[in-house]
C-alpha cells in the first residue's frame, strides 16, 4: 500500500518535472518531433545503420579526446614523450589513447558507408540537396580534423605527413611560397604548426563539425528520411496524417539501431583490444619513430582514408597551360571532393534509388566504387610506373562517374518505382555475385601492376607470457645496449613487476647510477657523445619493436659480418653500412660474407667454427630473448589489454543477445 | 498479450534485462576514464619517499619549507630540551593534546608527535585551507599572542600550533598539522614517505 503511494509520488514529481520544464522549454515537442513521432520508413536496411554509427563515434571521438587533453602537453619538445607517458603511465591511458585513434578510423569507415548509402539511393535528390551538402561539409571538416589530429603525436608520420600535405599549399600559383610560410607558422614544420593544429583539432573543428551535424541532422527531420526504395512515405498518409509506410523512430529503431551499434562495439573493440595498430594501416609503425625535420621516412604513404584522393594527387604528372603538374594535382585532388558537394545538380534521373535506376547508373556506380578501392590501395604504396598508369585510369574513372551523371541518368531506361515500399530487392546470390565482381574489378588491376616487394626476415614468435626469457633479454639489454641506448619512456619499476622481477634485486644488479626506481630508463651518454662516436645518436630503443618488426630486429641482430673496410670492421646485410658496432661480438665469433658478394644485401652469411663463446643455436637464443624484451617493452600493456578485451567481448556477445531479441519482440508485428 | 497484440510480459523483461546489462556496460565504459585521473606512474614516482640529512639541523632550529615530499613542504624542526619540557604545561589551550584524532602515524602518537623526542617532522600545511603556516619558533612575546610558547602560525587564517603541531583552541583550524610517515635509516638520515621496516 504505502509502497505504491511512494511510487506514484516519484513519478508525479518526474512528471510534474517534466510539466514545468515543458512550459518553458518544448522538450515534449522536441521529443515527439524528433524520436516517438518522427516517422522513419519501414524498409531500412543494413546500409542505415551508419548514419547513427557516425553520431556513435562522433561522441566517443570527443569524450575520449578530452581526456586524452588532460594528459597531452602540445609542444614539439614534448609532445611525442606525452604521448608515450599516457600510453604508459597514465591509468588506463592507452585505452583511451587506442579508442580514440581507433575511433578515428572507424569514422572515416562509418562516413563512407553513410556516403555510399547515400549515393546509392539517391538520398542527396530533391527534396534531400541541403542534407547531402551539409554532409559534404561534414565529410570535408571530417578530413581536416583527422588530419591535425594525425600531427599531433609527433611521431615521423605526422611530420612528414604534415609537411607534404601542407606543402601543397605552395603550389598555389604566385601566392604560394609566402602563404605556405604563414601555414606553417615557420620555415618548416614545427612546434609553432604543431599549436595552430592542436587548437584547431581540439576546438575549433569539433564546434564546427558539432555544428554541421546538427544542420544536416534538422534539415534531415524537416524532409524525412529517404529508403532503399527512393519514395516519398510522406505522400502517402492515413486518416491520421500518418505514412503508411512510416513508423516512429522510437522505438522502433532506436531498438533496430541498438543491434547495429553493439555489433559496432564488437568489431571497435575488437580492434582496441587485440589489433590496436591494425596492421599498420590505423596506427602506421613510422609514428612510433619521434619526429625529425631531418630524415624522412623510406615510405610516407598518408592514413588510409586519405589514401584515394592521396592517390589522384601523385597520379597528376604532366604540366598544363605553363602551370607545373604539382598545381593540377592539387586541383584534381580538391576537385575530387569538391564535385561531390554538386551531386543532387548531377544526377537527372527520374527516380532515386539504384533499385529502379537504369544498368547505366549501375554499372557506373560498380565502376566508381572499384576504381575508389582501387586509388585507396594504391594510396598505401609507393610509387611504380604501371602502378602510376592504373591511377590515372582511376582518376579519369572517378570523374567520369560525376561529369557523364547528367548524360547517362537522363538517357537510360529505368524501373517503374512502386507505389509501397519494399523489402529485400536483391537476393543472397544476387548480392554475392554483386561483391565478387567488384572484388574482381579492383584486384584484377591490381595484380596487373604487382606487388610490394618486401624482403625475408627470419621468422620468430614472441612469447610475452615467457618472464624468464625476457628477464634475460633484460640482462643482455643492461649489459650490452644501455651504454648507449636507452629506454627513456619505460619505468625500471614497471619494468621489474611485469618480468617478475624484485624490486631490490633489480635495483641492485640491474640499474647503474643514481636512478630510483620509478624513474624512466634514461642512460647517461649525452646525445652530442653518441654523435661524435657512432655518427649518429644511438636510437632509443623502447619503441624499436613497433617501428620495426621483432622479425625484423631478430634479424638484424644475427646479421653482422666481418668488413675490413667500414670503421668498426662490420657490417649488416639487413642494415647495410649501420653505424653500429657489433656489440655481441664477443658471444657470437666470427661471421663472414662467405660469397664476397659486393652488396650486403647479397652475402651470404658464414659462422666461422670455433669462434665466439657461444655456439650459434645459443646465439640466437639470445637474441631471440633480447627482442623478446624490446617486444615486451615496446608495448607493456599488450598482456592485460587481451585480457581485458577477452571481457569485453563476452560482455558485449550477451548484450548483443539482449538487444536482437528486443528487437524482435519489438519488429514481431510490422510488415 | 495485452491488446495492441504484443506480449507485454515478455516485452518488459527483455526492456528490463537489456537496461540491466547496459548500464553495466556504460559502468564498465566509465571506469578507465574515471581511472585517468588517479596520479600517474611519473606522479607516483615523483612523490616517493625523500632522503633528507639532519645534522646540520642546529638545536632550536628548523630545516624547511624544504624538502618536499608529493610536492608539500615537510618541516623538520630539532627541538631543545627547554621546549620539550614546555610542551606538556600548555595542553590545556590546546583542541587535541594527547593526538586522539588520526593525523599521525601510530609511532608519532606520544606527547611529542615523533619518533624521536628532539626532533619534529611535520607536512607544513594548515589543516583548515591548506594555506603554510609561518614557523615562528622563539618562545617571546608575538603580535598575534601576547604568551607564545613558540611553534607556527599561518599567516591565511590565523590558526596557531605549537612546536609539536597541536592547534590551539580558538582558530580557525580544527586538527592538529599532519606528521608524515617516515623512519630513521641511519642516526642522522631521515626518509620521509614511508614508514620503514617494521613499522
Amino acid at each position: 500500500m504505502s509502497d505504491t503511494k511512494k511510487q506514484g509520488f516519484i513519478v508525479s514529481s518526474l512528471v510534474g518535472l517534466r510539466d514545468w520544464t515543458n512550459d518553458r522549454l518544448p522538450i515534449v515537442n522536441a521529443w515527439e518531433k524528433h524520436m516517438s513521432k518522427y516517422y522513419a520508413p519501414k524498409n531500412f536496411n543494413f546500409w542505415y545503420f551508419f548514419g547513427v554509427l557516425s553520431l556513435v563515434v562522433l561522441v566517443i571521438q570527443l569524450v575520449s579526446g578530452i581526456f586524452l587533453t588532460m594528459h597531452y602537453t602540445n609542444s614539439a619538445e614534448a609532445a611525442f614523450a606525452s604521448v608515450e607517458y599516457i600510453m604508459r603511465d597514465v591509468e588506463f591511458g592507452w585505452l583511451i589513447r587506442y579508442i580514440h585513434s581507433t575511433g578515428a578510423s572507424a569514422f572515416f569507415v562509418v562516413v563512407y558507408l553513410h556516403m555510399f548509402r547515400g549515393l546509392m539511393y539517391g538520398s542527396y535528390k530533391k527534396p534531400r540537396e541541403l542534407i547531402w551538402v551539409f554532409g559534404m561539409a561534414i565529410y570535408l571538416v571530417l578530413m581536416m580534423e583527422g588530419f591535425m589530429g594525425y600531427v599531433l603525436p609527433w611521431g615521423q608520420m605526422s611530420y612528414w605527413g604534415a609537411n607534404v600535405i601542407v606543402s601543397l599549399v605552395g603550389a598555389i600559383p604566385v601566392i604560394g611560397e609566402d602563404l605556405l610560410v604563414w601555414v606553417r607558422g615557420d620555415f618548416l614544420i614545427s612546434g609553432a604548426t604543431l599549436n595552430r593544429f592542436f587548437a584547431l583539432h581540439v576546438v575549433a573543428l569539433p564546434i564546427i563539425l558539432i555544428a554541421l551535424v546538427v544542420l544536416h541532422l534538422l534539415a534531415l527531420h524537416e524532409v524525412g528520411s529517404n529508403n532503399p526504395d527512393g519514395i516519398e512515405t510522406k505522400k502517402n498518409k492515413d486518416a491520421n496524417g500518418i505514412p503508411v509506410d512510416g513508423i516512429p523512430f522510437h522505438p522502433f529503431y532506436t531498438v533496430h539501431d541498438l543491434v547495429g551499434v553493439t555489433v559496432f562495439f564488437f568489431v571497435f573493440c575488437f580492434i582496441i583490444f587485440f589489433m590496436p595498430e591494425m596492421g599498420g594501416y590505423f596506427l602506421e609503425p613510422p609514428n612510433f619513430q619521434e619526429a625529425n625535420a631531418l630524415v624522412t621516412p623510406a615510405h610516407v604513404p598518408p592514413v588510409w582514408y586519405f589514401t584515394p584522393f592521396y592517390s589522384m594527387l601523385r597520379a597528376v604528372t604532366v604540366p598544363l597551360f605553363g602551370i607545373d603538374a604539382k598545381f593540377w594535382g592539387l586541383i584534381v585532388m580538391f576537385g575530387a571532393i569538391a564535385i561531390l558537394f554538386v551531386v543532387p545538380w548531377l544526377d537527372r534521373s527520374p527516380v532515386k534509388s539504384i533499385r529502379y535506376k537504369g544498368w547505366y547508373s549501375r554499372v557506373a556506380l560498380l565502376i566508381f566504387t572499384a576504381s575508389f578501392l582501387i586509388l585507396g590501395y594504391l594510396g598505401t604504396l609507393s610509387v611504380s610506373p604501371g602502378r602510376t598508369v592504373l591511377a590515372q585510369i582511376t582518376t579519369v574513372l572517378y570523374f567520369l562517374f560525376f561529369f557523364m551523371m547528367p548524360w547517362y541518368t537522363k538517357k537510360e531506361q529505368t524501373f517503374p518505382e512502386p507505389s509501397r515500399v519494399t523489402g529485400r530487392w536483391i537476393t543472397n546470390k544476387q548480392f554475392v555475385l554483386t561483391l565478387a565482381l567488384l572484388a574482381a574489378l579492383v584486384l584484377l588491376p591490381l595484380k596487373a601492376v604487382g606487388a610490394e616487394v618486401t624482403v625475408d626476415l627470419d621468422h620468430v614468435e614472441m612469447d610475452v607470457r615467457d618472464q624468464a626469457s625476457m628477464q634475460r633479454g633484460l640482462n643482455t639489454y643492461m649489459n650490452y645496449c644501455h651504454s648507449c641506448h636507452s629506454l627513456q619512456y619505460a619505468r625500471y619499476e614497471r619494468t621489474a613487476n611485469d618480468l617478475g622481477i624484485p624490486t631490490d634485486l633489480m635495483m641492485n644488479n640491474l640499474v647503474f647510477g643514481e636512478a630510483a626506481i620509478g624513474d624512466l630508463m634514461d642512460n647517461t651518454m649525452r646525445p652530442e657523445h653518441g654523435n661524435a662516436w657512432f655518427g649518429v645518436t644511438p636510437p632509443d630503443l623502447t619503441l624499436i619493436a613497433r617501428v620495426r618488426s621483432p622479425e625484423w630486429l631478430y634479424t638484424y641482430l644475427r646479421s653482422f659480418y666481418e668488413d675490413g673496410t667500414r670503421v668498426w670492421g662490420v657490417n649488416n646485410s639487413i642494415f647495410p653500412n649501420v653505424g653500429m658496432p657489433n656489440v655481441l661480438y664477443e658471444l657470437q665469433g666470427d661471421v663472414i660474407c662467405s660469397n664476397n658478394a659486393s652488396a650486403p644485401e647479397d652475402c651470404e652469411l658464414t659462422h666461422v667454427d670455433g669462434t665466439g663463446q657461444l655456439s650459434p643455436e645459443e646465439f640466437d637464443a639470445v637474441i631471440y630473448d633480447l627482442v623478446n624484451f624490446l617486444y615486451y617493452v615496446g608495448e607493456p600493456i599488450r598482456l592485460k589489454r587481451q585480457e581485458i578485451g577477452v571481457y569485453v567481448l563476452g560482455f558485449l556477445a550477451i548484450l548483443f543477445v539482449l538487444v536482437t531479441l528486443l528487437n524482435r519482440e519489438y519488429w514481431r508485428r510490422i510488415h | 498479450m495485452s491488446e495492441d497484440g504484443t506480449d507485454s510480459g515478455r516485452r518488459r523483461f527483455l526492456l528490463g534485462s537489456t537496461s540491466v546489462v547496459g548500464v553495466a556496460g556504460v559502468v564498465g565504459a566509465v571506469v578507465p576514464f574515471v581511472g585517468s585521473w588517479n596520479p600517474s606512474a611519473k606522479a607516483r614516482a615523483a612523490g616517493a619517499a625523500v632522503r633528507v640529512d639532519i645534522s646540520r639541523i642546529e638545536e632550536g632550529a628548523i630545516l624547511g619549507p624544504i624538502p618536499a615530499w608529493r610536492g608539500r613542504p615537510i618541516f623538520v624542526v630539532r627541538r631543545t630540551a627547554e621546549i620539550l619540557e614546555a610542551l606538556p604545561t600548555i595542553d590545556g589551550d590546546l583542541q587535541d593534546p594527547a593526538s586522539a584524532q588520526p593525523e599521525q602515524p601510530e609511532y608519532a602518537t606520544n606527547s611529542y608527535r615523533s619518533r624521536q623526542p628532539e626532533i619534529l617532522v611535520l607536512v607544513g600545511l594548515c589543516p583548515h585551507l591548506f594555506c603554510s603556516p609561518t614557523p615562528r619558533l622563539a618562545i617571546r612575546a608575538e603580535p598575534f599572542e601576547e604568551n607564545w610558547k613558540g611553534g607556527f602560525f599561518c599567516p591565511c587564517h590565523g590558526s596557531k600550533f605549537d612546536l609539536a603541531g597541536r592547534v590551539y583552541n580558538g582558530s580557525p583550524a580544527s586538527r592538529n598539522m599532519e606528521v608524515p610517515p617516515y623512519y630513521y635509516e641511519t642516526d642522522n638520515i631521515l626518509v620521509i614517505g614511508e614508514d620503514g621496516v617494521g613499522a
